[in-house]
């Protein structure tokens, strides 16, 4: 039963990559995000149940923070630094939707090969697992780099974010809660400082292109 | 005690933002720079290293490694009094960055807990970030992007090679400790698959925020479009910190027997930044972005040198401790020459020997240093590698590492020594006035100090030094080897 839900809820989180991929809208995407996170979220709880018939307060601090932070307060800031920018709320991509969505399926692919090749820890709740950590890493990488918008690209990163979140699911009771709090701290204030810089960026150039950050190279 | 060099810089920033004017908040810089470099000196005079709490304590290597920041800043501190000017960013917050990132980078170098290190690290970049975005201007926003863009996905990388070691551990070992320590004691029991791909997660990760090729490409437009002093906190402290971060994943992985496997991919990453720098810093017209090459150029070299084990290690050491000496000099020079020419193009700045000779005597020392000219250190540790891989019969290796310095070197050379020799173009302005005086002393003499030490640790290393390098080399190596490879063969004629 927990294990089905476990399934349920990765296989959604990979899917929501593709949707991701395929959206033009910016703001939707954020939201896509968002409830991506969401899912997520749920999972520390599902994993410390598999594990443990109660499990404790660290695998709640986890969720609550993972959605604290990823589900309301991150897409809220970037909704806003989107807001403040009147023009340009499509997503321009360097890579066209279809084309983008097609490779990211051949990463989700590519990514259940691979895990099939690597030793399954013995404690992991579900085989799933692994190849939807990477699957979710490297969709984020491919946003990352092939939209041109600074605010896609922060977006991009909270994918791959997720995607190491997943991955960190591994080792759910065996990290302390210290240092996964401190790197969900991290990530609060990087991308605080990302969208203080998208805000400066749209500032100076009238928009959020990266593109036109081309001036520094090799005369 | 060791959590002091930690808390002091933590409570001088903490002074620098609640302090009322520029003079105090400047003054609380140099004096947290200073009793951090006090805390540092009393460290090696009392030797703390004994005691060692869950996350953070001292050891041989990092304590070198903290040592270096620590005179980095302690100089840079000196320098920017004479350098700032008039605030564009907030000087509070500005200066409170920087005693901040003094303490994420000493927090980087004390971990004893991988996790830990990784969270040091991140809010090392992460307090970096506002120093590089000093001018405000499209330039430096355009750097801040690339910089924070790509360490960020670079510092995830290495969190999921953390979490693929702590996966390999996760097996035999019921509580997971990601203690570092304990992971080398029971590196035989790891899952050899998984410790290989965190490896490599660790060190395409760390290795971005270190400037390896191919992931080097924020390094020249950070170090060209940030304040020189911040360049050089990057460049000689940084950098430190991240190698320190791909250190720790090397010592597990040679504990367990993967050394000729890591060592392999090491030599790879640093012979590709060692060209990479070749290839661009010829012909290049900034030569801000040209000390940003040869900094891709040192970390290559410092990573071919661990890659290569044994005598490699040390050199790698001695090369660690020189670049830190000589990218804090170059940068300090970049600076003093924007101030007299006004331009960071090469083509601009002529006659530097005329026009300000002890600028241009100190700029052409730091030259000298940075290309491994003999008196200088880097001779030395470019040498020892060249043994090493000698000694293994890596005659590839070599080959490469030596065709690539040459072409560094003569990049380097053919572009900068016309800044120095020849007549200095006309209507420039000269140094005038008291306060001009001043800060051109305030700005030259760390420089000066830099030089002169890494001239005299090049021409004659001190007992401590040597013993302070081997030590940190010697936690390098598998441990059953670690007796034999304190010095390498080959060295013991070298001063």
């Amino acid at each position: 039963m927990l294990r089905s839900v476990m399934d349920s809820i990765l296989i959604l989180a990979a899917l929501l990559n593709l949707a991701m991929l395929a959206t033009s809208r910016m703001a939707a995407c954020i939201r896509t995000f968002a409830v991506q996170s969401l899912l997520l979220a749920l999972l520390p709880v599902a994993v410390g149940f598999s594990h443990d018939a109660a499990p404790g307060v660290h695998v709640f601090a986890i969720a609550a923070g993972t959605m604290g932070l990823k589900v309301l307060l991150i897409p809220w800031i970037l909704l806003r630094v989107l807001r403040s920018g009147e023009i340009h709320r499509e997503v321009e991509p360097f890579i066209g939707f279809t084309a983008s969505v097609l490779l990211g399926a051949l990463i989700i692919v590519a990514s259940f090969a691979f895990a099939d090749g690597m030793p399954l820890p013995s404690r992991a709740p579900t085989d799933l697992l692994v190849p939807v950590a990477v699957a979710t890493l490297f969709n984020g990488l491919l946003i990352l780099v092939s939209r041109a918008k600074a605010i896609t690209q922060v977006l991009g990163y909270l994918v791959v974010e997720n995607g190491v979140f997943v991955f960190g699911l591994l080792l759910l009771d065996q990290t302390p809660a210290l240092v996964e709090l401190g790197i969900l701290l991290d990530l609060f204030v990087g991308v605080f400082i990302m969208g203080i810089v998208v805000y400066h960026i749209r500032r100076e150039f009238d928009h959020m292109d990266t593109h036109l950050l081309d001036a520094l190279r090799e005369s | 005690m060791h959590v002091l060099l930690i808390v002091v810089p933590v409570i001088f920033a903490a002074a620098c933002i609640a302090l009322p004017g520029p003079r105090l908040r400047l003054a609380s810089l140099v004096l947290g720079c200073a009793a951090h470099l006090g805390v540092t000196i009393w460290s090696w005079s009392a030797g703390f290293g004994g005691k060692v709490d869950l996350f953070f304590g001292i050891e041989p290597l990092g304590h070198l490694f903290v040592s270096l920041m620590s005179v980095l800043f302690a100089a840079t501190s000196v320098y920017f009094v004479g350098y700032h000017r008039k605030a564009l960013l907030s000087q509070r917050i500005f200066l409170a960055c920087m005693l901040a990132l003094l303490a994420s980078l000493s927090a980087v170098c004390l971990s004893r807990h991988l996790g830990v290190l990784w969270v040091a690290m991140e809010t090392a970049s992460l307090t970096a970030t506002p120093l590089i975005y000093f001018r405000l201007s499209a330039r430096s926003l355009e750097a801040t992007w690339k910089f924070l863009l790509m360490n960020s996905v670079g510092i995830a990388l290495a969190l999921l090679g953390v979490f693929c070691i702590a996966v390999a551990a996760s097996e035999t070992e019921p509580v997971l400790s990601l203690v570092w320590s304990d992971l080398i004691l029971r590196a035989g029991e790891l899952n050899v698959v998984w410790l290989r791909a965190g490896f490599l997660l660790a060190l395409v990760g760390f290795g971005a925020k270190m400037g390896l090729s191919p992931l080097h490409s924020w390094k020249p437009d950070a170090y060209g479009e940030a304040p020189p002093p911040v360049a050089a906190l990057l460049s000689g402290g940084m950098t430190l910190g991240a190698f320190i971060g791909i250190l720790r994943i090397l010592q597990i992985c040679s504990a367990a027997g993967l050394a000729d496997f890591a060592g392999g991919w090491l030599v790879v990453f640093g012979l590709l930044s060692i060209a990479t720098a070749a290839v661009f810093v010829v012909g290049n017209n900034d030569y801000r972005r040209i000390f940003a090459y040869t900094s891709v150029e040192h970390m290559g070299v410092m990573v071919i040198g661990v890659g290569l084990g044994h005598g490699g290690s040390y050199a790698s050491m001695l090369h660690a401790l020189h670049n830190t000496l000589n990218k804090g000099v170059l940068f300090f020079m970049a600076g003093f020459f924007w101030r007299l020419y006004k331009s960071n193009r090469v083509s601009d700045v002529r006659g530097a020997l005329h026009h300000h000779p002890v600028a241009g005597v100190l700029f052409l020392g730091g030259l000298c240093a940075t290309c491994g000219l003999p008196p200088f250190g880097m001779f030395f540790s470019e040498l020892g590698i060249v043994f090493a891989a000698a000694q293994r019969a890596q005659w590839w290796v070599l080959g490469l590492f030596l065709l690539t310095l040459c072409i560094v070197f003569v990049g380097v050379m053919t572009a900068m020594l016309p800044m120095v020799f020849g007549p200095p173009p006309e209507k420039l302005d000269s140094v005038r006035g008291d306060e001009e005086r001043w800060r051109s002393i305030a700005m030259l003499t760390p420089a000066a100090l830099l030089l002169l030490a890494a001239f005299v640790f090049g021409a004659y290393q001190p007992a401590f030094l040597r013993d302070a390098l081997c030590a940190a080399a010697a936690t390098l190596q598998p441990p059953a080897t670690a007796s034999l490879a304190a010095v390498p063969r080959g060295m013991e004629v070298l001063p």
